[in-house]
């Protein structure tokens, strides 16, 4: 029996092994888990984090252990390549939307009414909010000393924005200067840039977040916008959200505590996409303006849509 | 499942030892059956050698080859990858040479800034358009740098390593090797990054020169304080060694394949041959000396005018039987004697 059995496995082990190393050859990957890439085959993310113009001068807006941290987190959850642009400009990121360069996107609240909006070539949905909620609101700063009293009295003003895409720094005081024809429009990257110049006497009014820290008796607010500013949204391109994309987002949740705390993600919670709707008009009204250059006068003039007020929403 | 040859080899070599260790007897049971010991016919015996002969052929054809293949792929995709990184330094060159001198001006202006200006975004750009198409989509292509104007370039922990092997040793000019990564392990191939034009350093020596629309796109936190032939960052085209393991199987599969065919086709032709040179004269030989036995008049060995081993046995069965017909003629004719 032994010797039957030693020769068939004699026989048969010649087979098997060339079997074996044929069928090697058509041997498929085992792993069975899904991943979320975009149409070029990477997953092109998108941060501009949850805050507006609040990076100090010369400050990156992720720091460089950050980047790698990030980049690697997205690439475990979508068990994809992961391209990721940290981006400091407003104006660059709406670029990117527009163009649909974006997969998924860390947006700040102008530029994800921008994005829900439909941007261009691609549709964002909401997935997750970005950031706390604050007394965010887009307000008007002038030197204390200014003889400027109202918002009609800015007529010839040179005026210091963010850049496109910003909500507080751009739309709103955009939209509310509505009729207006100004001196000049200058941009900086950050709120306190904008200040320094105000400051220096480089410009005479200036956008600015209530929500920023007090900046000083040597200013003072000449207009307020009523409008409660909701908090960023972390958003994915539609494409993405027709496929499997709760592993990318279970997996995101699961490891929030590992993003950066400035960020604000917020796991398991939809965002409120009501208050961002809202604020979708003043986008689309400025949106359809001839928008202004820098250093260049310009009329802020075009369709302006009105807002449905707060209480009746 | 992935099957690894060198755990089948070290198995089929145990297997061996066991046959060979304190078993002595297996070893002719081995040799009979692969020879054959008269119990089975010649035809059925040759095919058992023959198919025996040929898979170890074919299982020691393609271990060997599994190797050689391995490092066929490896070699072309550091050929292609090498040839992307070509293609994307002339892309460079032509953004360089061609493009920046229109776009550039259109920077200092009061619009947006025009990345189409900056080599380092076309040659991505166009890398981007090639991944694309089916044949390339495994292939990753980076230009990494330490100090990136767009931090998406930023450089990771593995390839700032590599930068800074590149800076400690200017005669480096290809690094390629391996590397640990989320989605499993990547062959990787790199090159230098060297600044070797002034006009580079208008975007990246210090913020004062470079274009208002740089600096309120990117700020002026990154991508500054380069020098005249810097090595600031590295070319890197990555493949996951997935990629290469299956070009490998997939030439491997095929030769093996052809191996089979070619031993399948051997091994009927042979068997074919061995039945009309051998098997068929010898049955004929054999039916002629039964019938010789009993009639040996009436038996023929045509046969024996061949020149060969059967022709010689033709002629001995031919003596053999003049021999038997004239035994029994003189029985006969003893029998018949009053």
């Amino acid at each position: 029996m032994s010797l039957w059995f030693s020769r068939r496995r004699q026989s048969t082990l010649a087979v098997l092994a060339i079997a074996a190393l044929l069928l090697n050859g058509c041997g498929r990957d085992a792993s069975t888990q899904v991943s979320l890439c975009g149409p070029s085959g990477q997953l092109r993310v998108g941060y501009v984090g949850a805050d507006e113009g609040r990076a100090q001068g010369g400050q990156a807006v992720l720091p460089d252990q950050d980047i790698t941290r990030v980049r690697d987190l997205l690439t475990v959850a979508s068990r994809c390549e992961v391209v990721l642009e940290p981006v400091a400009s407003p104006e660059q990121a709406r670029l990117r939307l527009s163009s649909g360069g974006w997969d998924a996107a860390f947006l700040p609240p102008g530029l994800a009414a921008l994005a829900l909006e439909g941007a261009g070539s691609t549709d964002y949905n909401l997935l997750r909010p970005l950031g706390q909620r604050s007394n965010s609101r887009s307000v008007l700063l002038v030197a204390a000393g200014s003889e400027r009293r109202s918002v009609k009295q800015l007529k010839g003003a040179r005026l210091g924005l963010l850049p496109r895409g910003s909500l507080t720094g751009f739309y709103l005081p955009l939209y509310n200067l509505h009729g207006l024809s100004l001196g000049s429009v200058h941009y900086a990257l950050s709120y306190s840039e904008l200040l320094e110049q105000l400051r220096a006497g480089r410009l005479d009014v200036i956008a600015w977040d209530a929500a920023l820290p007090d900046p000083g008796a040597d200013v003072r607010v000449l207009n307020s916008d009523p409008n409660t500013i909701p908090v960023g949204a972390l958003v994915l391109s539609q494409a993405l959200v027709a496929a499997d994309h709760q592993p990318f987002l279970r997996v995101l949740d699961q490891s929030a505590p590992q993003l950066p705390p400035s960020l604000g993600y917020v796991a398991g919670v939809l965002p409120e996409a009501q208050q961002l709707q809202r604020l979708r008009s003043v986008v689309n009204s400025v949106e359809s303006w001839t928008l202004p250059l820098e250093g260049q006068p310009y009329a802020v003039y075009g369709r302006k849509q009105s807002l449905i007020p707060e209480e009746r929403r | 499942m992935r099957l690894h040859p060198e755990l089948l080899f070290s198995q089929i070599s145990l297997y061996l030892e066991k046959a060979n260790c304190g078993c002595d007897m297996k070893f002719p049971a081995l040799q009979g059956w692969m020879v054959g010991s008269g119990q089975r016919p010649l035809r059925k015996q040759l095919a058992i050698t023959l198919s025996a002969i040929f898979a170890v052929s074919i299982l020691v054809a393609v271990l060997l080859l599994n190797q050689l293949f391995g490092l066929q792929a490896r070699n072309l995709i550091d050929q292609r990858s090498s040839f992307f990184m070509d293609a994307m330094l002339a892309v460079r060159e032509y953004t360089s040479k061609n493009v920046n001198p229109i776009v550039a001006p259109l920077n200092q202006g009061a619009g947006g800034f025009r990345p189409e200006s900056v080599p380092s975004y076309s040659a991505q750009t166009v890398f981007s358009y090639l991944k694309a198409k089916p044949e390339y989509r495994d292939y990753s292509y980076r230009e990494a740098a330490l100090n990136p104007t767009n931090l998406r370039d930023k450089a990771d922990s593995f390839e700032t390593g590599v930068i800074e092997r590149f800076r400690n040793d200017a005669t480096l000019t290809t690094i390629a090797g391996e590397k640990a990564t989320p989605l499993g392990d990547m062959h990787f191939v790199a090159r230098p990054i060297k600044i070797t034009k002034e006009s580079c350093l208008v975007c990246h020596s210090t913020p004062d020169r470079a274009p208002a629309s740089q600096l309120l796109t990117y700020g002026d936190s990154s991508g500054f304080g380069w020098k005249l032939n810097e090595i600031v960052g590295a070319q890197i085209v990555t493949v996951p060694q997935k990629a290469v393991f299956e070009a490998k199987d997939r030439s491997l599969f095929t030769t093996a394949l052809l191996f089979v065919i070619a031993f399948v086709a051997v091994g009927l032709i042979t068997n074919s041959v061995l039945n009309q040179l051998i098997l068929r004269p010898m049955r004929e030989i054999s039916r002629k000396a039964e019938e010789a036995s009993v009639t040996p008049a009436t038996v023929s060995f045509e046969e024996r005018n061949r020149s060969d081993e059967i022709g010689l046995l033709a002629r001995s069965f031919e003596r053999m039987k003049q021999s038997l017909a004239i035994s029994m003629q003189m029985l006969k004719d003893r029998q018949s004697r009053p």
